[in-house]
């Protein structure tokens, strides 16, 4: 031991490079996963906080069919029934309906969805997406509130009047004159190009669909226990219906998160090899140039074992130390960042795609896969010093002791 | 160049059965849809919409010219009213009294449902031109039917993949269409049935349309012609946009 520290201590540019490159890579590791985590946790809680909502109430056969013929049929049965579950934070009934919007001369096909307005700001972020105008309350008759971009295409602003004609609950014809009370944006295009909202009470009326709802969204109290929940929620309701967390409903998404972080950890691996490799070339420089010095050990009567010993001591050391300062400095990095979020402003575009409405990225900031990071690395580079250890350690005393 | 001139001969010789069979097919595919539309036609139509939970009935009247132009009014329910729905070549507006407004049916909502029916609103439009978007073929011929397969021409933006119509050889009018998508599913099933005469033609008064996509199970519409007039005198009138409001009470 007390060798292996003077070792460290006597070779000290090999020391300085090994704990250089070590905890550098280290840093970058802790960082990158960090980055790709935060990007897709980012990610994943847009795309269910906008709307979707962590978990939704159908009728069973809606998500594969929907039609009329698979709503809830009865929305008050089954708020009661939530009202006897606990950890439920909020929930909120939506009636979705396929219409044909007009104003002056345009026409277009769109969604006009029946919402509980008060409910609806504590589940997901159509309040907070207002860009002019106001926001729905319960109660509102025929006021709408719109996507932006269904507004432009249409070509209304706030306080303006659009037609629409669509199909009631029961099949029969519905239509309606509405005035724009409010525009909101999510960023999500897609859905700020066909949607609008009307307050539930007028919406039953019009489209002859009282207690009816094509889904309940409920808010968890702890979204993390949200699978948990969702089948807690399913036994009670019992089998007419599906009761499914945001993990199922957006299981696409999720997917494409996890590819990506394959890929990310792929690129991350070609990356490490060559660092690693980097490192042995490096271990087996110095201990080849260390041949005499071991020569001699094994002359005065050191054994093999406490050669190896001694060098992988040295390895296990400089990696120990590199890998926590790495550490460290990546941490510090990815803490910085998960306060201060990266704003990618300019990218705006690319993150719609992804269904991203915010450009601020925070990086997560999660000590267990830090720790893990940290022990991979320290792993690897102790590997990485084996090879030559061994390689040197077949000398014979006297061969190595004429080793130039 | 006699010789040519024989070649020529031969090889129209040849190709003269072939041409003349499907020249026969696509024939018999114009007889039926002139017979279903006639020169010009006003109906009474009663329809009936059936869904899992309930059934709804309509009735409205139309007037047509040929396939290309076509009006129609709700008579009832009474909500629904003085709706009127104008068909000019492969445009169509529909006027609504309670919001007192005409609505061009942009082309994205033309395979939406026409009224909550099982119908689209471009079956109406489309619906007509059979023999200028598909190719027919004949599959079978009976004593009393023929079995003719259409398939969509490569020009043609069609809604289906295939056609399957049978033909009563007594009215030259389809007895049952099967609609199929691209990959071959049968997605839904009409049939013509109770020819009556009326005038000098002969006409299906009933006509059932069965959706057979899952989702749509339980769903059925029946459409009752109970009068019509056909190859009178229709009034051009109906037939401008200004029609739809001017006709709608």
């Amino acid at each position: 031991m007390k060798m292996a520290l003077r070792n460290i201590a006597a070779y000290k540019k090999r020391t300085i490079v090994t704990v250089l490159l070590t905890s550098l890579t280290t840093a970058l590791l802790v960082f990158t996963s960090a980055w790709m985590d935060g990007s897709h946790q980012t990610m994943i809680k847009n795309a269910v906080e906008i709307y979707p909502g962590y978990l939704q109430i159908t009728g069973r056969e809606f998500r594969d069919k929907p039609s009329y013929d698979h709503l809830i049929f009865d929305t008050a049965a089954i708020r009661e029934k939530l009202a006897r579950i606990e950890g439920i934070a909020v929930s909120a009934a939506r009636f979705e309906s396929f219409v044909l919007y007009s104003a002056g001369e345009k026409a277009l096909g769109g969604m006009l969805t029946g919402i509980e307005p008060e409910q609806e700001t504590r589940l997901s972020r159509l309040a907070a997406s207002l860009q002019s105008g106001e926001y729905l309350e319960a109660g509102d008759t025929n006021q709408v509130y719109i996507g932006n971009e269904l507004a432009k295409r249409l070509k209304v602003g706030v306080g303006d009047e659009i037609a629409f004609v669509g199909s009631g609950a029961d099949y029969s014809f519905a239509a309606d004159n509405l005035r724009v009370k409010g525009i909101f944006q999510t960023g999500l295009y897609e859905f700020d190009a066909s949607t609008a909202f009307l307050a539930r009470e007028y919406f039953e009326q019009i489209m002859a669909a009282e207690n009816y709802a094509t889904h309940i969204i409920v808010m968890p109290e702890k979204p993390e226990q949200v699978e948990e929940l969702a089948g807690k929620i399913g036994r009670a309701i019992g089998p007419d219906y599906a009761s499914e967390s945001w993990l199922q409903i957006m299981a696409e998404l999720v997917k494409a998160m996890q590819l990506d972080s394959l890929f990310g950890y792929i690129t991350l691996g070609v990356i490490f090899i060559v660092i690693l490799f980097v490192i042995m070339i490096y271990t087996l420089l110095t201990v080849y140039s260390r041949i005499r010095e071991i020569g001699v050990l094994r002359a005065i009567g050191t054994t093999p074992k406490q050669v190896f010993g001694m060098l992988v001591l040295e390895g296990a050391l400089l990696a120990a130390v590199s890998v926590v300062i790495g550490g460290l400095l990546g941490g510090m990095i990815a803490y910085y960042f998960h306060i201060n979020p990266i704003t990618m402003a300019g990218f705006e575009e690319q993150f719609k795609q992804y269904g991203l409405a915010v450009s601020a990225i925070p990086t997560a900031f999660q000590p267990v896969t830090i720790v893990r990071d940290m022990l991979v690395m320290f792993i690897l580079s102790v590997l990485s010093t084996l090879y030559p250890i061994l390689k040197i350690n077949r000398y014979r005393p006297v061969e190595a002791m004429r080793h130039v | 160049m006699r010789p040519h001139r024989t070649g020529m001969m031969i090889l129209l010789l040849t190709l003269l059965p072939i041409t003349s069979f499907a020249d026969e097919a696509a024939e018999l595919i114009r007889k039926v849809e002139d017979n279903l539309n006639g020169k010009t036609a006003t109906m009474t139509l009663t329809m009936v919409v059936k869904t899992k939970r309930a059934e709804r009935t309509m009735k409205m009247q139309s007037w047509a010219i040929g396939n290309d132009k076509s009006f129609i009014k709700i008579l009832y329910p009474g909500k629904d009213k003085g709706i009127t729905f104008l068909k000019l070549d492969n445009s169509m507006w529909q006027y609504v009294p309670r919001i007192e407004k005409t609505i061009k049916i942009p082309a994205s909502m033309m395979l939406q449902s026409w009224m909550g029916s099982d119908f689209s609103n471009d079956d109406l439009v489309r619906e007509s031109s059979i023999s200028e978007d598909y190719t027919v073929k004949l599959l079978d011929e009976t004593d009393d039917a023929f079995t003719a397969e259409l398939l969509p021409g490569e020009e043609a933006a069609v809604v289906w993949g295939k056609i399957i119509m049978e033909i009563s050889k007594q009215y030259y009018l389809p007895t049952k269409i099967r609609y199929f998508d691209e990959e071959g599913t049968l997605i839904r099933e009409m049939a013509y049935t109770e020819v009556k005469p009326f005038g000098e033609r002969f006409y299906p008064t009933e006509w059932i349309m069965e959706p057979k996509e899952p989702e749509k199970e339980g769903h059925r519409t029946l459409i009752q012609i109970s009068d019509a007039v056909f190859d009178d005198q229709v009034s051009e009138s109906y037939f401008t946009k200004r029609a739809l409001k001017r006709y709608s009470d």
